[in-house]
C-alpha cells in the first residue's frame, strides 16, 4: 500500500476508536446488568463472596475508604448500592436525597491489631514512646471510631497514642498493610480485619467501655437503573446469603 | 472530498478531540473553584505544609535523580558494553510499573521486612513513613523520565565534537562539563521538568512505602485525597494550585530551554 | 631533514584490513588521497588517538604516542594534534572566540586572549567573533575550526577533508588560504582528500590509499607521469600546472605558465591560477609537425618516462613543469615514443581547467 493510503487508514481507525471511547463513556453499563456497589473497605472479603453467590446476577465491588466512596456519589457517581462502615454518611446521602433510607446491617468491633510477635501487649503498650501507630484519617469511619476511643481515655494516655502516630490511612486495609509490613508496631483496625490476615496479626481487644458503637449501613442509591436487584442486595446483607458471609469473617450482628 | 484532504480533516478532528480531552479536566478546575478560594486554602496550615513538603521532597529526589542519573545516562548513551539493552529495559521498568506496584516494590525491598530492611535498620536508616521515604518513592517513579531524555539527549551530541574536544587538550571529564552537557542541555532540561512533574504527582507508591502524615509524608496529591471525601471544594482549590506550580514549571522549562531550542531541533 | 612523524598501523576496518606505513617531515604536507572507504580518515583518527589499531605505531618528534607492542597510548589530550575534521565539529554553544581559544585552558588569560584574537584576526574573522557557529558561513565556518586547530600550537596538523563541504567558490579561496597556513604551519600535515587535484595543490607528497593500502607514494606529478596501477592512472587523473591568467583575446583566458609557455583556456579566471589537464586530452605529436587550429594548446616537451598500465602508456614529459599524457600502445609505435624524445604536448582551449589559487 502506498504511504498515504496507510496514513489515511490509520487516521480513520484513530477516529473511529476516539468516537467509540467516548461513546462507552456515555453512561453505556460495563456488563449488561452487573450491579454496581461502593463498599467500604473492611467489607472486602465477605462481600466479595457473597456478590460471587448473589442470586440477581453479577456484581461489581468499589471498595475504598467509606468517605471516599459517599463523596464520590455527591459528586454524580452512581453505584446501584453504597455500604458504609458507620450510619452517619449513609444518612447525610439521605438527608440529601441521593439515597434511599439507609438500613444497618452489621456491627464490628474496633481492636489494637499488633504483628503477631509483638511486645505491644496493650493501649498502655502503644502508648509508650517509640512504639509507631497507624490509625485512619479524621473522616474515615474507622478514624473518626478511633478518635472516639482515644477521646475516652483518660488524658495523658490519648495524648500519647496521638503522639505515636506515623501515618493516617485513607482506609483501613492501608492500616493493615502498614502492619503487615512492619511498617507500624500497632494500628487501630476492627477486628474482621485482623480474623482475615490469618495470624499474620493479633488482636487486642479493647475495654468495653471504651468500645465506640460501629455500625454497617448500606442504601439504595436513587436513581438506579436495577432498583429492585439493588434491594435484593441490600435485604440479602441484612439476613440472607451477605448476612451469613458476614458473619462468617466476624461481623457482629447489627446493635439495637 | 479527496484524499488528501479527506487525511487532514482526519488528523484535525483527531488533534482536537485529544486538546479537548486533555485540557477539559484541568479547565474544569479552575471553573468550580473561585479564585477566594483558591486563595483560602493557600492560608489554610495543611495545604501549606503539603505543600512545602511537596516542593521540599520533588526538589530533593530531583536533585539525586539528577546527580546520579546524568553521568549513568551518559555511559548508556556512549558506551556500548555487553548487556545495554537489558540494563536500558531495566531502568525504564518504573515507567510501566503501575504506582501501587512500585509501592509494593519499595516495601518489598527497603520495608522493615524487605530484603534490605535489616541492613537499614542496623545502619540507622529509616525510610518507611518517614519523609527520606517519599523522597526514595520520588526517586523511583521519576527517574526513569529524566534517564530516557538524558541518554537520548547524550546520544544526539556529534561524536566529532566530543573528539575535537579531546583532540584540543580535553580530557573525558572535561569533554563531558564543557561540551557534552553544555549541548545536550535543552534535552536535559526537559527530562528534569519530566521527572519533577512525575515527582509532583506521584500517589500510590508514597501512600504505600511512605504513609500519609501531616508535614511528614502527606504532599499535596495525598492531602487532595483526603480532601475530596470531607471539602470537595477544598480538594478543588488545592488541586488548583497543584495545577499552577505544574504550569509555572514547565513554562520556567520553556523558557530555559528556548534559547537552546533551535540548535536542538537541527 | 629527519622524519617528524611517523605512523605505522594494522587494523580491522569492517571487512577490509588497514595496513599503513607513512612519514610526514616538518613543514611537509602529506596529502592521504583515495576513495571513500579506503581508509584514510581512520589513518588521521590513529595518529590523533581517537581510534586504536590493533596493531600500530605513531611516533612525533621522536615521542612515542603509540606502541601497541609497548603498551603505551596516550590519550588524544595528551597528544596535542590540530585536528580539522570532515564536518569541522565546532561547539554549537560557544562564539567563534570561545571555539577558537578552547585548547588554550591552561594558558593565562591574556595570553589566551591575544593567540585566539590574533588568530581570529589572522583568518579574517574578528567581525564574527561573537557569533555563534550556527550563524557563520560555510567558509566562516571552516576558518573557525581551522584557526581552532592551530591555537594551541600543536605538533601535527591533521585536516580531514578540509574543502568538501565547502561550495565551489568558496573552496578556491579557502584552498589558497589552507596552502599558506601549510606553508607558514612549519609541522607536518596530513591532509586527507578523494579529490587529486586537491592532493596535488596542497600536499607536498601525496600517498594513495586503496582498500587500506598505500598503493603509491611519491610527488603529484609523478603519480600523474608514472601511476603505478591502473587504479593510481585512475585516480590521479589530473595534471596539474601553475601560471599567472589574464583576459585574452576572443573571450578566452590567456594563462602566463610559471617558467614559461603561454596557453589559452575557455575558463574565466585571473590571477594565480592552477591549470588542470587530464592526460588523455594531450595530445602528442612529433615536433616537425605543423600547428592545427589555434584552439590547440602546445608546449614542446621531452619524454621522460614511458609506463604502461594496461593498454594504455602513460609518458611522462618535462616542459617547463611536468606534464603527463596518456596514449595508446600503438601510437607510442606509431609515433615511435622513447625516453629522450622530443614531442609537442597539444590539447584544447576548452580542456584547459583553471582554478584560482
Amino acid at each position: 500500500m502506498r504511504p498515504a493510503r496507510v496514513g489515511q487508514l490509520l487516521a480513520a481507525a484513530a477516529t473511529a476508536m476516539l468516537v467509540a471511547a467516548v461513546l462507552a463513556g456515555c453512561g453505556r453499563r460495563d456488563a449488561p446488568g452487573a450491579l454496581a456497589v461502593s463498599a467500604a473497605a473492611s467489607l472486602r472479603d465477605p462481600l466479595t463472596r457473597y456478590g460471587y453467590a448473589f442470586a440477581g446476577g453479577p456484581v461489581r465491588f468499589s471498595f475504598a475508604g467509606s468517605d471516599q466512596l459517599a463523596q464520590q456519589v455527591r459528586q454524580g457517581a452512581k453505584p446501584d448500592v453504597f455500604a458504609s462502615a458507620n450510619t452517619s454518611l449513609p444518612g447525610r446521602l439521605y438527608a440529601e436525597g441521593l439515597v434511599e433510607r439507609p438500613t444497618v446491617f452489621a456491627g464490628n468491633r474496633l481492636v489494637l491489631a499488633v504483628p503477631a510477635r509483638s511486645e505491644v501487649r496493650s493501649l498502655a503498650d502503644a502508648a509508650r514512646p517509640g512504639v509507631k501507630v497507624a490509625i485512619g484519617s479524621a473522616s474515615v469511619p474507622v478514624g473518626s471510631y478511633t478518635r472516639e476511643v482515644l477521646a475516652r481515655l483518660p488524658q495523658p494516655g490519648a495524648e500519647r497514642v496521638m503522639a505515636n502516630v506515623r501515618s493516617e490511612e485513607p482506609d483501613v486495609k492501608g492500616i493493615v498493610g502498614k502492619l503487615t509490613q512492619g511498617a507500624v508496631d500497632a494500628g487501630f483496625v476492627y477486628v474482621t480485619d485482623v480474623t482475615a490476615t490469618k495470624g499474620t496479626l493479633r488482636a487486642l481487644e479493647l475495654r468495653r467501655a471504651l468500645q465506640p458503637s460501629v455500625s454497617y449501613a448500606a442504601a439504595v442509591v436513587r436513581g438506579t437503573k436495577h432498583l429492585a436487584r439493588a434491594r435484593k442486595f441490600v435485604a440479602g446483607l441484612v439476613a440472607g446469603e451477605g448476612q451469613r458471609e458476614l458473619r462468617a469473617a466476624g461481623f457482629e450482628p447489627p446493635p439495637r | 472530498m479527496t484524499g488528501p484532504r479527506v487525511f487532514s480533516v482526519l488528523l484535525g478532528l483527531a488533534l482536537a478531540g485529544a486538546v479537548v480531552f486533555l485540557t477539559l479536566p484541568i479547565v474544569a478546575i479552575f471553573i468550580d473553584t473561585s479564585p477566594g478560594r483558591l486563595v483560602e486554602s493557600l492560608g489554610d496550615p495543611t495545604a501549606r505544609e503539603a505543600l512545602r513538603l511537596s516542593l521540599e521532597t520533588t526538589a530533593l529526589a530531583l536533585a539525586i535523580i539528577v546527580l546520579a542519573g546524568t553521568p549513568a545516562a551518559y555511559l548508556m548513551a556512549t558506551r556500548d558494553f555487553r548487556g545495554r539493552a537489558v540494563v536500558q529495559t531495566l531502568v525504564e521498568l518504573p515507567l510501566v510499573l503501575p504506582p501501587a506496584a512500585a509501592g509494593i516494590g519499595l516495601l518489598a525491598a527497603l520495608g522493615p521486612r524487605g530484603i534490605l530492611g535489616g541492613t537499614l535498620e542496623r545502619a540507622g536508616v529509616e525510610l518507611v513513613l518517614q519523609t527520606a521515604g517519599v523522597v526514595v518513592a520520588l526517586v523511583l517513579v521519576a527517574a526513569p523520565f529524566y534517564l530516557r531524555q538524558a541518554e537520548a539527549a547524550f546520544s544526539a551530541v556529534p561524536t566529532s565534537a566530543i573528539a575535537a574536544s579531546r583532540t584540543l587538550g580535553a580530557g573525558e571529564a572535561s569533554t563531558l562539563l564543557r561540551v557534552v552537557v553544555p549541548t545536550a542541555r535543552p534535552g536535559l532540561i526537559a527530562g528534569a521538568a519530566l521527572a519533577w512533574g512525575r515527582a509532583l504527582g506521584e500517589f500510590g507508591a508514597t501512600l504505600m512505602f511512605a504513609g500519609s502524615f501531616r508535614g511528614v509524608t502527606q504532599t499535596v496529591p495525598l492531602a487532595i485525597y483526603e480532601r475530596f471525601s470531607v471539602d470537595f471544594p477544598a480538594a478543588l482549590a488545592l488541586s488548583a494550585v497543584l495545577v499552577c506550580v505544574s504550569f509555572a514549571l514547565l513554562l520556567a522549562v520553556k523558557l530555559l530551554t528556548g534559547r537552546g531550542g533551535a540548535v536542538a531541533a537541527r | 631533514m629527519a622524519p617528524l612523524l611517523h605512523v605505522e598501523a594494522r587494523t580491522q576496518l569492517g571487512d577490509l584490513e588497514l595496513e599503513t606505513a607513512l612519514v610526514a617531515r616538518t613543514g611537509e604536507c602529506l596529502a592521504l588521497a583515495g576513495p571513500s572507504g579506503a581508509g584514510k580518515s581512520t589513518v588521521l583518527r590513529i595518529v590523533a588517538g581517537l581510534l586504536r589499531p590493533e596493531h600500530g605505531v605513531v611516533r612525533c618528534d621522536g615521542r612515542v604516542w603509540l606502541d601497541t607492542t609497548a603498551g603505551v597510548d596516550l590519550p588524544p589530550e595528551r597528544r596535542c594534534c590540530g585536528f580539522v575534521f570532515q564536518d569541522y565539529a565546532l561547539f554549537e554553544h560557544l562564539t567563534a572566540r570561545q571555539n577558537v581559544a578552547y585548547g588554550l585552558r591552561d594558558r593565562p588569560r591574556e595570553e589566551r586572549r591575544v593567540r585566539a584574537d590574533g588568530l581570529l584576526e589572522r583568518f579574517e574573522l574578528l567581525s564574527r567573533a561573537d557569533a555563534r557557529p550556527a550563524t557563520l558561513s560555510g567558509g566562516e565556518r571552516q576558518r573557525v575550526a581551522v584557526a581552532r586547530a592551530l591555537a594551541p600550537e600543536p605538533n601535527v596538523l591533521l585536516l580531514d577533508e578540509p574543502l568538501s563541504a565547502l561550495d565551489a567558490r568558496t573552496r578556491a579561496r579557502a584552498a589558497r588560504e589552507l596552502a599558506a597556513v601549510l606553508r607558514d604551519a612549519g609541522r607536518p600535515a596530513v591532509l586527507v582528500t578523494h579529490d587529486f587535484t586537491e592532493a596535488a595543490l596542497l600536499g607536498d607528497r601525496v600517498a594513495v590509499l586503496d582498500r587500506g593500502r598505500v598503493v603509491q607514494e611519491g610527488e603529484p606529478a609523478e603519480l600523474a607521469a608514472a601511476p603505478a596501477s591502473a587504479f593510481v592512472a585512475d585516480f590521479t587523473g589530473a595534471v596539474v600546472l601553475t601560471g599567472a591568467a589574464r583576459p585574452g583575446p576572443g573571450g578566452l583566458t590567456e594563462v602566463e605558465l610559471d617558467g614559461g609557455g603561454r596557453v589559452r583556456s575557455t575558463y574565466q579566471a585571473e590571477g594565480h591560477v592552477a591549470v588542470s589537464l587530464f592526460p588523455w586530452e594531450i595530445l602528442l605529436d612529433p615536433p616537425e609537425a605543423t600547428a592545427t587550429s589555434s584552439a590547440r594548446n602546445q608546449l614542446v616537451a621531452e619524454i621522460v618516462s614511458l609506463t604502461t598500465v594496461g593498454g594504455r602508456v602513460r609518458v611522462g614529459l618535462a616542459a617547463s613543469q611536468p606534464l603527463a599524457a596518456e596514449v595508446t600502445a600503438d601510437a607510442v609505435r606509431e609515433l615511435d615514443l622513447r625516453v629522450g624524445g622530443r614531442v609537442v604536448a597539444s590539447w584544447k582551449a576548452t580542456a584547459t581547467r583553471l582554478i584560482v589559487v
